[in-house]
């Protein structure tokens, strides 16, 4: 690459995390980001349609959002390494968006040996050669904090926000966060940002009854946690007023529980021995502790033909009959209508809020 | 219990086609008994089906009418969790959920299960110690162990190496030959892979196999094809194919329904390897040989026309 040329990174559109993902492309590596335009069923259309068939769903919701990022202008395309098919996300990602005629830098963390501390520097280096490695450290710290701020206020949002009394005040403060983050150019920003909100989603009124409805959500990384994937689960079952509850995001799963999630699989030792898939241990143990908690069902979320996930459900199906725990199991494909989701909630919803009643 | 008097149920599905030397060998060395279940066949599919969650790839529906064939037969039924050899040599994920996943589903009482864990990667267990590990389970000393690992070992190699062979000189005769680009469990299941390999026989034409070839050099050669591909069997097929593609006038790339790894990895063969006739087909659990057999027909057919035969 030329010297004086600045990269254009881009990485598909993921939940709400896209935020720091910008935050650690523009502050610690020094190159420009392209945000990818909003998931939408033109995304999932180009997705589907140069993706192989029997692949994960995010897989086309991936592939759809690069070509979006490309025709927005960005040059440079990273993917990520990963457990399960995932790890194999990148080469194939490529050679389609090669095959159809897509000019760009592709650098994907597969060719690298993540095990190894120094291929970091490499991969720093790669998207600018005159990176300063502390700075770098520094700042990508930054984007870590923007990670679990988003997370700690995603999830006290969904379990809160059916219950607002006010018209709509609670929404609009996580949005407001959410845009403060989107556009933080400095740590003072990403703190006033959450502080703000803090402030904010203490002072709004709720008006929840002593006993709500609980709901836990389980289920794959990508699909469980992004709203456009799972055609906004959370947000219906809030709107229902139901306290939602979802342990898996980044924060637990990589920043607190990285090192293999020892402690966890010591509560679930009679139910499995080993790591069934990258995130069963943590979907296992969290939905046996909703069930012991008490919760009132659980929503169990994959994407079509996700392996791990598909694996997990034996033992979901031993913990529903144990602890008498209703379980919803939602499978989603490049599907762009939720008429069929709001119908199977609705009558989730109605059994679980009968059986409340009655027990 | 006595030694003599352990009975062990090995299922005759998924990794059994890649281990069944090893295991056989091993257990008897250790002057154990071996029971393996039946070929696949209608009733075996059923019960499997029925055992497993409806989304689950034909193979581990049918590696459960397995188990459920060999519980109460026997005194353990050995499902082994397998996740990697190391960086980019894993399992499909599913080899490491089968233990767990298989006593999830044969809960209660009744049946014992025998497992060993190879996961070089993040636990730095290698064959061997999974092998010493399920011994002391056993009851057997470290060394007799071993020992009966060694042999195991050598006369797994040794097997496989004949069976290479074997398809080596296949690849010199005359006619027409097409090669089979699948996972062993999948080729070789009377209810899969076999259909497809006795129908191409049937009709003259030479069916080879993409995985029957030097293990390590195939791993090397995968990177032509695919330099980040993270799966030990899919890598040791594409480095079949790199090496053969030359030597065969078509290849099938035969997955079952719907496999996680093939999904991929054959996509990015069909887009990679040009200049061979190329068939992809994907088999569910289909309850007569005809459709399968119309493609088969076609593709010869269109292998015999490119040649200028028809």
């Amino acid at each position: 690459m030329a010297e004086a040329k600045i990269r254009s990174v881009s990485f598909p559109r993921y939940a709400e995390y896209n935020c720091a993902f910008k935050y650690i492309v523009e502050q610690a590596l020094g190159c420009r980001y392209v945000m990818p335009p909003v998931l939408t069923k033109r995304t999932m259309e180009l997705g589907t349609k140069y993706s192989p068939d029997f692949v994960c769903t995010p897989f086309k919701t991936m592939l759809g959002s690069m070509i979006e990022a490309l025709e927005a202008g960005a040059d440079t395309l990273l993917m990520t390494h990963g457990l399960c098919r995932l790890g194999y996300y990148g080469e194939l990602l490529e050679q389609v968006l090669r095959d159809l005629g897509y000019q760009f830098d592709f650098i994907n963390l597969s060719e690298y040996d993540m095990g190894k501390k120094k291929e970091y520097l490499r991969i720093v280096r790669r998207f600018n050669p005159k990176a300063n490695p502390a700075r770098f450290l520094a700042q990508f710290m930054e984007g870590v904090r923007m990670v679990e701020y988003v997370d700690e206020i995603t999830h006290e949002y969904y379990k809160n926000c059916g219950f607002d009394a006010t018209d709509g005040q609670y929404k609009r403060a996580y949005q407001d966060f959410l845009t403060a983050m989107y556009t933080a150019q400095g740590r003072n920003d990403v703190e006033a940002g959450y502080r703000a909100v803090k402030r904010a989603m203490q002072s709004i009124p709720l008006d929840k009854p002593q006993r709500p409805l609980r709901v836990g959500i389980v289920g794959e990384f990508y699909t469980a946690m992004d709203a456009f994937s799972n055609l906004e689960l959370e947000q219906k079952l809030a709107d229902m007023r139901v306290e939602v509850h979802r342990w898996m995001n980044v924060t637990n799963q990589f920043l607190r529980y990285g090192s293999g999630q020892k402690n966890l699989r010591v509560k679930i030792q009679d139910l499995c021995q080993y790591d069934m898939g990258p995130t069963s241990t943590a979907n296992i143990w969290y939905a046996r502790e909703c069930a012991e908690r008490g919760y009132d069902g659980l929503i169990h979320i994959k994407s079509a033909t996700c392996t791990p996930e598909i694996d997990v459900m034996p033992v979901l199906q031993n913990i529903s009959a144990d602890y008498k725990i209703p379980v919803l199991y939602l499978t989603y494909d490049a599907q762009t209508s939720d008429v069929g989701l709001m119908t199977r909630l609705e009558a989730f919803y109605d059994m679980i809020d009968m059986r409340k009643r009655v027990i | 219990m006595e030694k003599q008097d352990i009975k062990i149920g090995l299922p005759r599905a998924l990794l059994y086609y890649r281990y069944r030397v090893l295991w056989r060998v091993f257990f008897q060395e250790l002057g154990m008994e071996t029971v393996v279940s039946p070929p696949t066949d209608r009733d075996i599919l059923e019960r499997g089906t029925a055992l497993a969650i409806d989304e689950a790839c034909l193979s581990l529906k049918i590696y459960l009418g397995h188990v459920a064939a060999l519980a109460g037969q026997c005194d353990y039924i050995l499902v082994p969790r397998v996740s990697n050899f190391g960086r980019h040599r894993s399992m499909c994920t599913r080899f490491e959920s089968t233990p767990d996943l298989v006593r999830s589903v044969f809960r209660g009482p009744g049946q014992k299960f025998l497992s060993y864990e190879v996961d070089e990667e993040m636990k730095k267990k290698d064959e061997q110690d999974a092998f010493l590990e399920m011994g002391r389970t056993l009851g057997c000393s470290a060394k007799a162990a071993k020992r009966a690992y060694k042999t195991a070992k050598r006369a797994e190699l040794a097997h496989h190496k004949e069976r290479v062979q074997r398809y080596e000189q296949q690849y010199k005769k005359e006619g027409m030959k097409v090669l089979i680009a699948a996972h062993s469990y999948v080729a070789e299941d009377p209810f899969m892979g076999r259909t497809v390999s006795d129908y191409l026989k049937r009709v003259g034409v030479i069916p080879l196999r993409a995985d029957m070839v030097d293990r390590e050099a195939a791993l090397k050669r995968s990177r032509e094809l695919s330099p980040t591909c993270k799966w030990e069997v899919s890598r040791e097929i594409l480095g079949g194919v790199a090496m053969h593609k030359n030597d065969v006038d078509g290849i099938i790339l035969l997955s079952a329904f719907p496999c996680g790894p093939d999904a991929m990895v054959n996509e990015l063969i069909a887009r990679r390897v040009k200049g061979v006739p190329m068939l992809n087909l994907v088999l569910d659990s289909q309850s007569g040989t005809a459709g399968v057999e119309t493609r088969l027909e076609s593709f010869i057919d269109i292998i015999r026309f490119k040649e200028g035969k028809l």
